[in-house]
Parts: structure tokens; sequence; C-alpha cells
């Protein structure tokens, strides 16, 4: 009798293994899966030239690397005679920018005038002015809603923003951050919401607005001057 | 007189008993075992090996795909953003199929984190498609039918509005927020042992084209796949 039960125990064993192995196996057949992907898209800011530069009013001077569009911005203009000599209204030029976001932008700008010269009569950052020209927010891709601010009083030369000083003769530009002295640091020129809808960046299309920069032909002090700007677009 | 009639029994039992050991040894001759078993549908869905990443801007594999072993890739597809100067992030998943009769392999996909507004990335801003070859020889004979138009970065252009669209019906995650078939066929493996390699084999492509899509730091994009049989 004890052996006959010990040999059920063994086939029970057995049996229950065998199941068991059964089990495990079908379990182990696999019909799912998983795929999970992350994935970032970070803000996105970017000025490029919008075209090539227009000088008008310069005598002598030139462009001298002119603005490529869709390029980094990098242009050189050699504004010729700014003094008596030059008998234009104004030597201006105007320089086509392209922004480009996926985000709320902010343009600001810094500039610096310097001057040979050593007297009060000598060019100064006041002297030079300087506006954003009309917003074009246009072409497929670009996002229409929503107003720029300029920060600026647009062309520097027209009418409005600058006159000759009753007192002491010198032309001066009155508008709103209308010169470069309101530029010595950092300052904001334009600001405005998402540029760009979904759509790829290949996509050349974006907001494009005119930095003019003015100069009125005076008896400045004679000698050299170097004018350096420079646009930052961030995303706030 | 009486020990003759006992030695006459005795004779008869002995033979009697005789008989009837022939005629028992007789009937145990032959026997017979009956046995039952059962070969239920088989269906499977592994990995088919290493996944590959390509055109990212600072994604990476996280989990790889192994050959065999259950399908639970993560990957970190990197910039999506305009700042990612490449054509395509593209992710292609090779997956492993068995089965002993006609399958159905079914998707269902999410994407969760880019935001709601109409700049924000969508589903159907993710491409997917599968690229499934000839049977080889090796496999039973049929035809797999791809319900999708295939790799998703071939073809594919800019809407009206300027955004990329995929080429094809049932190119994007927008197809599968609900469980759809992808693929389709008849039965794959031929009558082989269970660890024969024999598969079909073939990889899920998934596709994003960078673009000025809203910014969202934590974009998450799931797709489950699953193998029925039919």
């Amino acid at each position: 009798m004890p052996r006959q039960t010990s040999s059920l125990t063994k086939k029970s064993i057995l049996l229950l293994t065998f199941l068991m192995i059964s089990a495990v196996t079908c379990l182990g057949q696999s019909t799912t899966g998983t795929v999970n992907m992350s994935a970032t898209v970070s803000k996105f800011v970017e000025i490029n030239s919008g075209g090539a530069v227009t000088l008008t009013g310069n005598s002598g001077g030139g462009v001298t690397t002119d603005g490529v569009a869709n390029s980094p911005l990098a242009v050189s203009i050699n504004l010729g005679e700014l003094g008596p000599g030059n008998t234009n209204n104004f030597v201006t030029a105007q320089v086509p920018l392209k922004l480009r976001s996926n985000a709320p932008y902010v343009l600001s700008m810094t500039a610096t005038v310097t001057n040979s010269g050593t007297t009060a009569s000598r060019i100064g950052a006041a002297d030079v002015g300087f506006g954003l020209g009309t917003v074009s927010r246009s072409g497929i891709g670009v996002n229409t809603t929503g107003a720029d601010t300029n920060a600026t009083s647009g062309d520097p030369t027209l009418a409005a923003n600058g006159s000759v000083n009753a007192t002491t003769g010198r032309f001066e530009f009155t508008g709103v951050r209308s010169n470069l002295n309101a530029f010595s640091s950092a300052t904001t020129a334009l600001s405005g919401p998402i540029i760009m809808n979904a759509v790829p960046r290949s996509n050349a299309n974006g907001l494009t607005v005119p930095a003019f920069f003015a100069v009125k032909p005076q008896f400045f002090e004679n000698g050299t001057t170097t004018i350096s700007v420079t646009f930052t677009v961030t995303a706030p | 007189m009486f020990k003759l009639t006992k030695g006459i029994v005795t004779t008869l039992a002995v033979s009697a008993l005789l008989l009837m050991s022939a005629a028992a040894t007789f009937a145990q001759t032959t026997g017979s075992v009956t046995m039952t078993a059962t070969v239920s549908n088989f269906v499977e869905l592994t990995s088919g090996g290493a996944v590959t990443l390509t055109g990212n801007s600072g994604g990476s594999v996280i989990t790889d795909g192994t050959a065999n072993s259950p399908l639970a890739v993560v990957v970190n597809l990197g910039e999506i953003g305009p700042s990612n100067t490449n054509s395509f992030v593209k992710l292609s998943v090779p997956l492993r199929l068995r089965s002993n009769v006609a399958y159905q392999l079914n998707m269902v996909s999410s994407v969760a984190g880019a935001g709601a507004t109409a700049f924000s990335l969508k589903d159907t801003d993710v491409g997917f498609g599968l690229t499934p070859a000839a049977r080889p020889a090796n496999l039973a004979a049929g035809v797999d039918t791809n319900a999708t138009p295939g790799d998703p970065t071939v073809g594919g252009s800019t809407d009206a509005n300027g955004r990329w669209v995929f080429a094809g019906a049932n190119s994007t995650l927008g197809a599968y927020a609900v469980s759809g078939a992808v693929l389709s066929g008849p039965r794959i493996n031929q009558a082989v042992a269970a660890n024969s390699a024999t598969n079909l084999s073939l990889p899920a492509i998934f596709a994003i084209k960078p673009q000025f899509f809203d910014p969202a730091p934590a974009i998450t994009i799931t797709a489950q796949f699953t193998v029925v049989a039919l």
C-alpha cells in the first residue's frame, strides 16, 4: 500500500509539472509590442537678411557686402561722404530683415558709433537716424494673426521724425527711438506673436521689415566714422 | 472406488486449469493506446532586432529592440522643431511575426504633450508605414497585405497652408487613433519546429518632418502593435 501511494504521488507531480510547463509556454507567446517615442519642439527664433541693401543719397561709398535673402545678416556698407560736400538731403541705407519663429519674439538692437573726431561736432550716435519700416507678414506658412509692435518711429527721414534744432542748427532725429543713441545698450526695436505656422524650415517665407539708417550730411568734424549695429532676436 | 473417483476429479480439475490458463494467455497478445492532442492558433509578435534612428538632433535610442524578444522599444526622437535641419527624423523598428494561421497585425497610437493649438504637433504629423518584402521560400506561400503606403518619407508634400502632408491613406498615426489593421496575410510559418528561426520580418517606419511646431518640451508618441489570428 505505501508503494502504491508513492507511485501515485510521483505521477501527480509529473502531471502537474507538465501542466505548468504548458502554461508557461502559452504565456510566453508574445502577441503585443510597444514603440514609445519622445520628442521635443524647442523655441525657435531666427533673423536673416531679407535681401539686397538699398543705399541712396550717398556721395562715394557703396555696398561692400550686400545682403543675400535667407542668409545670415552680415552687411557692410560704406556710406561715403557725410560732410557738407554731399549735397543730398540724407544718406540712407535700407537693410531688409527677415524674421522667423515658432514662438513670440523680440527683436532688439545695440549700436555703437566710433569716430576719429574729438569735438562736439563729430558724428555721434544721435546723428545716425534709425527706424524700422512697414512690417510684412505674407506668404504661405506665415502667421497673419496678431500684431507686431514697432518700438521705433519708422523711417527716420520722415519730416515728423527730425528737424533742425532751432538753437544749435544741428539736424536732430527727434522721434522715439529714432537714432542710435537710443540703442547704446540692447533695446527692443520690434516684438510680436509667433511668426510661422507649422511648416517645414524649408519654407522660405517669414516676416520682413526694412531697417532704415540715415545720416543728414552736415558740417561734422572731419574724420572717419564706424557705425556698428547688432540685431538679436529672442523668444522670451 | 472412492480413491478412483477422487483421482478422476483431480485430473479433470487440473486439465480445466490448464485450458483456462492457455485461453488467458491468448487474450493478452494485443493492446491499444489512444491519444488526443490540439494545435491551437498561434500568432506571435516580437522584436526583429535593433532599431535605426536617423535625422535626429539630440535624440537617441533608449531601449533598443532585441531580436526574438518582446517588442518594447523606447526612443527619444530629439528636436523636431525648425532647428533640426534634417529632412526627416526617421525611426525604423524591425518587427518579427510568426504564425500557424492567417494573421492580422493591428496598431493603435497616441500623441500627447504637444500642445493644443493649430500649430502643435498632431498625430497626423507623425508619418507611419510598413515595408514588407515578398515572403522568402522558407515561409508558407502567400502574399501579405500592407494597409499602409509604405515608407512615409517617400512622397508627401506641403498643403495649401505650407504644412507637410504625408502621402497616401493610413500614412500617419492619425489613422490609428483607434486600433486598425496595418498588415494581414495567410499563415506565416510552414510546419517547422517552434524553435525554428524562420519568421516574417519587416520594418515599421515612423517619421516626422521638422517644422515650426509650437514649442513643447515633452512630447510622447506611443504605438502599440497587436497580432491576432484570423
